[in-house]
């Protein structure tokens, strides 16, 4: 008896245990700190819980569906949008969210892959809409902030009513199709080519007119050479003659005797001289008889 | 001895009964044992380790309550406290536009061009290389406000870095610009960051490579070569001012210099020549008839000597008669 007794007591303990251990679980419930927590009564909505903490629950009845509250983030597939000006370009963009109001986002969208679909779609539409007004290059340009901007904004609104909060949409590339890539290189090595064409031509430019300014130096010293250097012979043939004037000036008579007798001196080499008899150098030379 | 107690006599029935006690004796201690394991199991639940890099932050029925540094540390088992690892020592690293790719000893970088390739403000395309390298600074909120944090780095990095270089003119990203990029583009995630509640520093971001795109870099270099070209150009020219120019100036002092020569030779005569008249004259005053005789019949003495014919004619016409081209022939 004492030992049916004894296996008694420890069946109930254990039971005990179990169905305690087993109400305990499933009357209570833990949200992380980094979830929110929708408690559901068949169906309906009977509870939210955003803080943490440890709460109790009807067990069996009622079911927990606990969301992500950090931050997220929708890399939103590469999309072709046209600009303004009737550009394509491929835009990369991501949008960071998080599940603001749980109560709506179960109402409205029920699991994490229906909101993702809601924010593919919602997004992809506003950034297609926002940047198809505004040209290319004005996407290219402090623009963007404001492009960005906007569609964030457009973002915000629209899916304000799903319970899910945009925090930003940025663009993580804006970049050209294929072919238009080739074309821009293209361009770009036209530009290179004419630019290197430019300075070629601008060193010869700069090399002819260095060379030029030599040549005009050159020309300008020699010349200068010279003019002083007629000056300087002007100025030696005026004292020249300045000296000679003033010494011939002595006795004119004597200057022009002494300079004729040396011009008979010098001018008759090696010429036909013909002295007609009656001349005064033959005086003495018919005298003789 | 062993051998001994095989073969002790034992009563069979006797030993039955020692044996279904000792059945019920074991499959106690079995139960005690397995609670004994379950228990110090649960209660293991509650040891944790922290590396030295590491912070753990313990929640307590997931609520944040405490962060506890590197060490063995114990918390209450599970459903109780709970913890999360987070290490804030270690200085992440992000590669945009390349990845290091490394097998055993070798490391080898991949270039991803769809990440490299960026538009520019003047709507050239360049290809950049950067890294940006972050630190969780603050591990409350890195953990509990942002999820993937590493993509979350990654992605702001691509998107500003874009946004700076749309900015800029192509020139000015290869050139001068290139370190401001680098410090806006690292300014501007922190904000970004920041704005989250991340918990994560920014602690610098290099431009590794900002080159033209590879089809381009030929046409690239040839303008390096025109600038080369160029100053070749002007060099060269420099080199032919630097010659012409002194010779020219040499040039100019042997003009000058002649022609002071000549001035000077000039003088010397004319001064030497009225010198020597004035001497003449002194001696021709003394006697004047005889001298002036003198100097007649000299000259002409000397011209007598230097013609090559004389002739004594009656009349002036007697060349008339003379075959000069004969007479003058050989000479």
């Amino acid at each position: 008896m004492i030992e049916m007794t004894k296996m008694t007591i420890w069946a109930v303990t254990i039971i005990i245990v179990f169905l305690g251990l087993f109400f305990g679980l499933t009357s209570f419930y833990i949200v992380e700190q980094t979830q929110q927590a929708v408690v559901l009564r068949f169906g309906e909505i009977k509870n939210v819980r955003t803080e943490p903490g440890v709460y109790v629950k009807a067990p069996f009845i009622d079911n927990v569906v606990k969301f992500e509250k950090r931050f997220m983030i929708y890399d939103i597939p590469v999309e072709r949008v046209i600009t303004f000006d009737r550009r394509t370009v491929l835009a990369d963009t991501y949008a960071i969210w998080r599940i603001e109001d749980p109560k709506r986002f179960i109402e409205t969208l029920g699991t994490m892959e229906v909101a993702m679909t809601r924010i593919d779609d919602i997004v992809y539409s506003h950034v297609r809409d926002v940047i198809g007004t505004y040209s290319f290059s004005e996407v290219l340009s402090i623009q963007r902030l404001k492009i960005l901007e906007e569609i964030k904004k457009r973002s915000v609104n629209s899916l304000k009513d799903f319970g899910i909060s945009i925090i930003d949409v940025r663009l993580k590339r804006t970049d050209l199709p294929q072919e238009n890539t080739q074309a821009v290189y293209e361009r770009m090595k036209s530009e290179r080519y004419a630019m290197a064409a430019q300075l070629r031509a601008e060193g010869e430019k700069e090399a002819q007119k260095m060379k030029a300014e030599a040549d005009k130096k050159v020309s300008i010293i020699k010349a200068d050479a010279q003019k002083e250097a007629e000056i300087i012979r002007g100025t030696g043939e005026a004292s020249a003659t300045n000296i000679y004037s003033e010494a011939y000036s002595q006795d004119i008579d004597f200057y022009e005797l002494q300079k004729t007798t040396q011009i008979y001196k010098d001018s008759f080499k090696n010429s036909i001289l013909v002295i007609p008899n009656d001349s005064p150098l033959l005086k003495y030379f018919y005298n003789i008889k | 001895m062993a051998e001994y107690e095989v073969f002790d006599p034992v009563d069979p029935n006797d030993e039955f009964k020692e044996y279904s006690n000792d059945r019920k004796h074991r499959w106690r201690n079995i139960i005690i044992l397995v609670i004994i394991i379950a228990v110090g199991a649960y209660l293991l639940t509650g040891v944790y380790q922290v590396g030295p890099s590491e912070v753990a932050l313990v929640k307590t029925f997931g609520a944040y309550s405490s962060t506890t540094g590197p060490g063995i540390h114990l918390h209450l088992p599970y459903p109780f406290q709970s913890h999360v690892i987070v290490d804030v020592r270690t200085i992440n690293k992000i590669e945009i536009g390349f990845r290091t790719t490394s097998s055993g000893r070798t490391t080898s970088y991949v270039f991803v061009e769809e990440e490299a390739e960026m538009i520019t403000g003047d709507q050239n395309i360049i290809s950049i290389e950067a890294i940006v390298q972050y630190r969780v600074s603050d591990p409350v909120d890195y953990a509990f406000n942002v999820i993937q944090g590493d993509d979350l780095v990654k992605l702001t990095s691509e998107s500003v870095l874009r946004e700076m270089v749309a900015l800029l003119e192509l020139e000015k990203v290869l050139t001068t610009e290139r370190d401001k990029v680098a410090m806006e583009t690292a300014r501007r995630i922190q904000e970004i960051m920041n704005d989250y509640e991340a918990g994560i520093q920014i602690e610098n971001v290099y431009l590794q490579d900002v080159t033209p795109p590879d089809p381009v870099v030929p046409a690239f270099d040839d303008v390096n070569n025109a600038r080369q070209d160029q100053q070749t150009s002007i060099n060269e020219a420099q080199r032919y001012a630097n010659d012409v120019i002194p010779r020219a100036e040499g040039e100019a002092v042997k003009i000058l210099n002649d022609a002071q020569a000549y001035a000077y030779e000039q003088i010397s005569k004319a001064t030497g020549e009225a010198e020597r008249f004035r001497i003449m004259l002194e001696e021709y005053r003394k006697s004047e008839e005889i001298t002036k005789n003198r100097l007649i019949l000299d000259s002409i003495q000397k011209m007598l000597e230097n013609s090559k014919i004389k002739v004594i004619s009656e009349k002036g016409d007697t060349l008339n008669f003379i075959n000069i081209a004969e007479v003058m022939g050989d000479d």
